[in-house]
C-alpha cells in the first residue's frame, strides 16, 4: 500500500509510523458496547468471514481518517482478560499477541472501555498496554456514567495513562468524530504504563521474556507481555491456525510452575491483586463519585424479570412469542420462495430440451438448493428475535433464569441459546456454542443440539399427520398435540442425553457460571439487522455449499442407472442406485415397519429432512408440495405391502415421525460439526447415536404396537 | 489476604439479600479463581448481594453478575453491617 502523502510529511512520529496505514484491532470486554462502535466505524464496510482452523468469525471493516483514507478495523471477540476461556478469547489473545500467521499483529489497538466500570474494564486495558503498542482508550457509556452519578476527569486520565483518551457514545453516534480525529493521527504515544510486577516473580518473567526473545523471535515488549500471560494462565485454551510456542519456551515455563506449585504460592492471584492496585491508584484520581443514585432503572426492571414467579412467566412468554413468529410470519415468504423456485424450474423446463441436463438443473440443482433458502425466513426471523433480545440485555437473564434447569443435567445456562436457536436449525444453534467455556460442555450441547425439532422437521411430520389422520374430521386439537407431542419428545431426549453425557464420557462438572447482567437498553435496531444479515449470510454460505453438492449426488443416484425403455415412471426410481439402496436398505427398517419405498426416503433426505416429502412424491408418483399433501396423502393411502398389508398404518405414520425426532439426517449439520470439532469423530458419533437410539426407540414401539395388534 | 483473626466468613451463598459483604477468600479451581479476580471479583472487593435463590444477583463495582448456586458457594465474604 502507499504511503498518503499527509505520512510522508509528518515530523518524526513518538511511535515510529509504520509504512502503509495502520491496521487497528477494536477489543473490550463483553457488553461495552463494542459492536455498535464497530458497526457506527465502519457501516456496512465489513467484511465476516472465518479464522482458519478455528470458527470464530473474523470481522474486518473499513473506516475512513479525516482525509478519507481508508483505515482498516478488526473487530475482535470481547473478552475480559487475556488469558483466555474460550475459543474466542484465544482468537484475541493470538491475534494481539501476534500468534496467528492469518492475521499480522495490529499496529495500534483501539480499547473500549465502560464508564460506568472503569476499573474491571481497565483490566485488559492493562495487559494491553503490557504489549507497548500505541492504544487509543474508548471511554464509552460517558451517558450512563453521569446517570450514575460519575465523574470520570478525562484529561487526569489521558495523563495518567498517557494516551488519548476519547469520550463518546457509540449508541448515540456521539464522539464519533473525534475518534476518527485520534485515529487519523500519524503518530500516536506510547502509554506510559510503569507498573511493578510482584518482586518473587520478576526472575521469572524475565527468563521467559529471554527465552521467547531468542527462540521464539518476539519483540522484547511483546515477549514481556507474553510472559506474564504464560505464568498467570493456568491451563491456556489453544486453537487452531495459533503458532507453538518453541520447546525451550515452554520447559522453563514448566520448571518455574513446578517450583511454584512445590513452594504452594499463587502467582497468578497476586499479578492479578497487582493489576488492581495499579488501576485502583488511577481510578481514584479520574473518577469522582457525586453520591449514590440509587437503584437504577434497570435494577426496577430486574426485579419483575428475574423475579421466581414473574421472570417465569415473562420467559415463558417471549418463549412462546418466538415460536409463534417462526412459524407463522414465516410462512407467506416461504410459500413465496418455494413458488419461485417452482417458477424457475418451470421455466428452465420450458426453454430447454428434455434430458439429463435439464433434470440435473430442476430436479438436482434448483430443488435441492431451493429447499434450504426455503428455510431463510425462519432463520432471519429467529435471529431478528434473539438479536433483539441480545441487544436489550435480556438474553443474559433468560440464560440466568435457566441456569438452575440447565444445572440439573450438568450444563450451565449459557448453553440455552444454542439449543433454542436449534428449535429453528441447528446449524446457527451449534455456531452458537462457540461462547460456552467449557469444551466439554460445548461439545454435549453440539451433541444434542439436533435433537432439538428444527423446522425442517416440519414438513414431514405434517405429512404424517395428514396421512395419519385423514380428512377435516379430526380436530386441530389433535394435530397440534401430535406435534407438540414430537416437540416434547425431542427435547426430553435432549436433555436426557446431555444428562447421560455429562455422566459418562465428558465428565467434568460444568463450571460455576458466572455471567455479567449488562443494564437493559432500547434495541439498536441496525446493529439486530446486521446481525441478522451475517447471520442469514453465513448460513447460506455453509449449509449452501453443502447442500448443493448433495443435491448433486443425489440426483445422480437416483437419475442412475437409467431404468429400461417403456418402463412406467412410477417404477423408473427402483432402477436408479437410490432405488436399490431402498431394497438393500429393507431388511434393516422392516422391523420398523418401513418398506423400500420409505427407505429410499430415508436416504434421499439424508441430505436435508424436509427432502422426504419431495422423496415421498416422487415414489408414489403423485404431484404435491409440502402445504399441500392431500394427492400424496391419498396415494401414500393406497401403498401396500406385496402381501396386500396396508403400508401406512397410524402405528408406522407415528414411528416414522419418531424417526425423524431422533434421527441425524442432515449432511449440513455434519459438516458444521465437523468444522466446529474439528474433526470427524464427533460428526460421525453423533450419527451413529442419534440413528442408532432411532432404530431402537421404533423397533420397540413398533413391535410393541404389532403386539397390541395396532 | 490481610484477614482478620475474629472475623466471620460466610460463602456468598449464605449471605441474605441487600446485604453487603467483603470478599474475603476465593476457594476452587485456579481457573475459576483467576477469572473471578479478573473480573474485578478478587479478595477485598465489596460486593452486594441483589436477589435469588438459586441463581444469584450480585453487584460489584456497579456491575450486574449473575452466578450459580456453585460459583456463589466458592466465593467467601465477611458481612458488613451497613
Amino acid at each position: 500500500m502507499a504511503l498518503p502523502s499527509h505520512l510522508k510529511a509528518s515530523p518524526a512520529p513518538v511511535a515510529a509510523g509504520p509504512a502503509r496505514l495502520p491496521v487497528y484491532a477494536l477489543v473490550g470486554n463483553p457488553n461495552c458496547g463494542k459492536t455498535t462502535l464497530f458497526n457506527a466505524l465502519t457501516g456496512l464496510k465489513q467484511k465476516v468471514g472465518n479464522y482458519p482452523g478455528v470458527t470464530v468469525e473474523k470481522k474486518v471493516g473499513t473506516t475512513f481518517s479525516q482525509h478519507g483514507q481508508p483505515i482498516t478495523v478488526i473487530d475482535l471477540p470481547g473478552t475480559y482478560s487475556l488469558a483466555a476461556r474460550s475459543p474466542d478469547e484465544a482468537v484475541t489473545r493470538d491475534v494481539l499477541l501476534g500468534r496467528r500467521s492469518d492475521t499480522p499483529a495490529p499496529d495500534r489497538i483501539l480499547c473500549i472501555v465502560d464508564a460506568t466500570n472503569l476499573e474491571r474494564n481497565l483490566y485488559l486495558v492493562h495487559q494491553i498496554l503490557d504489549l507497548g503498542r500505541p492504544v487509543i482508550l474508548v471511554l464509552n457509556m460517558m451517558d450512563l456514567a453521569v446517570k450514575a452519578g460519575l465523574n470520570v476527569r478525562i484529561a487526569r486520565l489521558e495523563r495518567e495513562l498517557g494516551i488519548p483518551v476519547i469520550p463518546c457514545e457509540a449508541a448515540n453516534n456521539k464522539g464519533l468524530i473525534d475518534l476518527r480525529l485520534a485515529m487519523s493521527r500519524a503518530d500516536l504515544p506510547l502509554a506510559r504504563h510503569a507498573w511493578d510486577i510482584p518482586a518473587p516473580i520478576a526472575p521469572a518473567v524475565a527468563e521467559l521474556q529471554a527465552c521467547l526473545t531468542v527462540s521464539d523471535h518476539k519483540s522484547p515488549l511483546s515477549a514481556r507481555a507474553e510472559a506474564l500471560l504464560l505464568l498467570t494462565d493456568q491451563d491456556t485454551v489453544r486453537v487452531a491456525g495459533s503458532t507453538p510456542l518453541s520447546t525451550r519456551t515452554t520447559d522453563t515455563l514448566q520448571a518455574w510452575q513446578k517450583r511454584w506449585a512445590a513452594e504452594g504460592t499463587d502467582w497468578a492471584a497476586s499479578l492479578v491483586h497487582a493489576r488492581y492496585d495499579a488501576i485502583k491508584r488511577v481510578t481514584e484520581e479520574v473518577v469522582l463519585k457525586a453520591g449514590d443514585a440509587g437503584p437504577s432503572a434497570s435494577d426496577r426492571i430486574d426485579a419483575f424479570i428475574t423475579h421466581r414467579v414473574w421472570g417465569w412467566v415473562v420467559l415463558v412468554g417471549v418463549m412462546a412469542l418466538l415460536f409463534i413468529s417462526i412459524f407463522s410470519l414465516a410462512e407467506p415468504p416461504m410459500n413465496w420462495i418455494d413458488d419461485r423456485t417452482a417458477a424457475l424450474a418451470g421455466w428452465v423446463k420450458s426453454v430447454m430440451a428434455a434430458g439429463d441436463l435439464r433434470s440435473l438443473l430442476t430436479d438436482g440443482v434448483i430443488a435441492g438448493v431451493g429447499g434450504v433458502v426455503k428455510f431463510l425466513p425462519q432463520i432471519l426471523i429467529l435471529f431478528f428475535f434473539v438479536g433483539l433480545l441480545e441487544s436489550t440485555g435480556y438474553m443474559a437473564r433468560a440464560a440466568f433464569m435457566m441456569d438452575g434447569f440447565m444445572g440439573r443435567v450438568g450444563l450451565n445456562g449459557k448453553s440455552f441459546i444454542p439449543l433454542l436457536s436449534s428449535y429453528a436449525c441447528a446449524i446457527p444453534g451449534i455456531m452458537a456454542t462457540r461462547t460456552i467455556e467449557a469444551p466439554r460442555d460445548r461439545l454435549v450441547t453440539i451433541l444434542v443440539a439436533p435433537l432439538m425439532s428444527c423446522s425442517a422437521r416440519l414438513p414431514v411430520y405434517l405429512l404424517m399427520i395428514a396421512a395419519l389422520l385423514p380428512g377435516g374430521k379430526v380436530s386441530v386439537f389433535a394435530k397440534a398435540g401430535i406435534m407438540v407431542g414430537m416437540y416434547a419428545l425431542g427435547t426430553l431426549s435432549a436433555f436426557g442425553f446431555a444428562w447421560l453425557f455429562k455422566r459418562t464420557f465428558l465428565k467434568g462438572e460444568a463450571p460455576p457460571m458466572m455471567m455479567e447482567l449488562p443494564p437493559y437498553q432500547l434495541p439498536r435496531i441496525r446493529d439486530v439487522a446486521l446481525h441478522m444479515w451475517e447471520r442469514a449470510w453465513s448460513f447460506l454460505r455453509q449449509a449452501g455449499t453443502v447442500i448443493l453438492g448433495v443435491a448433486i449426488v443425489l440426483w445422480f443416484l437416483s437419475a442412475y442407472p437409467k431404468a429400461p425403455p417403456g418402463t412406467p415412471p412410477t417404477q423408473e426410481l427402483q432402477h436408479s442406485y437410490a432405488g436399490q439402496a431402498g431394497h438393500l436398505l429393507e431388511p434393516v427398517i422392516k422391523p420398523l415397519g418401513f418398506d423400500w419405498q420409505i427407505g429410499i426416503g430415508l436416504i434421499s433426505s439424508f441430505a436435508a429432512r424436509e427432502v422426504f416429502v419431495g422423496t415421498m412424491g416422487i415414489v408414489f408418483s403423485a404431484e404435491s408440495s409440502d402445504d399441500n399433501t392431500e394427492p400424496l396423502r391419498e396415494a401414500m393411502g393406497k401403498a401396500r405391502w406385496p402381501d396386500g398389508r396396508l403400508l401406512f398404518t397410524p402405528l408406522v405414520c407415528i414411528n416414522l415421525m419418531i424417526f425423524y425426532v431422533f434421527a441425524m439426517q442432515c449432511m449440513s449439520t455434519l459438516a458444521v460439526v465437523r468444522q466446529e470439532t474439528a474433526s470427524w469423530k464427533w460428526p460421525l458419533f453423533q450419527t451413529a447415536y442419534l440413528t442408532g437410539t432411532a432404530w431402537i426407540v421404533c423397533f420397540i414401539v413398533y413391535q410393541v404396537g404389532r403386539a397390541f395388534g395396532l | 489476604m490481610n484477614q482478620a483473626p475474629h472475623c466471620v466468613t460466610l460463602a456468598l451463598c449464605q449471605l441474605p439479600s441487600g446485604e453487603v459483604g467483603r470478599v474475603r477468600e476465593i476457594v476452587g479451581d485456579a481457573q475459576f479463581c483467576q477469572r473471578v479476580r479478573e473480573m474485578g471479583f478478587g479478595e477485598s472487593t465489596f460486593v452486594t448481594k441483589i436477589s435469588g435463590t438459586g441463581p444469584f444477583v450480585v453487584q460489584v463495582n456497579r456491575t450486574r453478575i449473575a452466578l450459580s448456586h456453585g460459583a456463589a458457594k466458592a466465593i467467601l465474604v465477611e458481612p458488613l453491617r451497613r
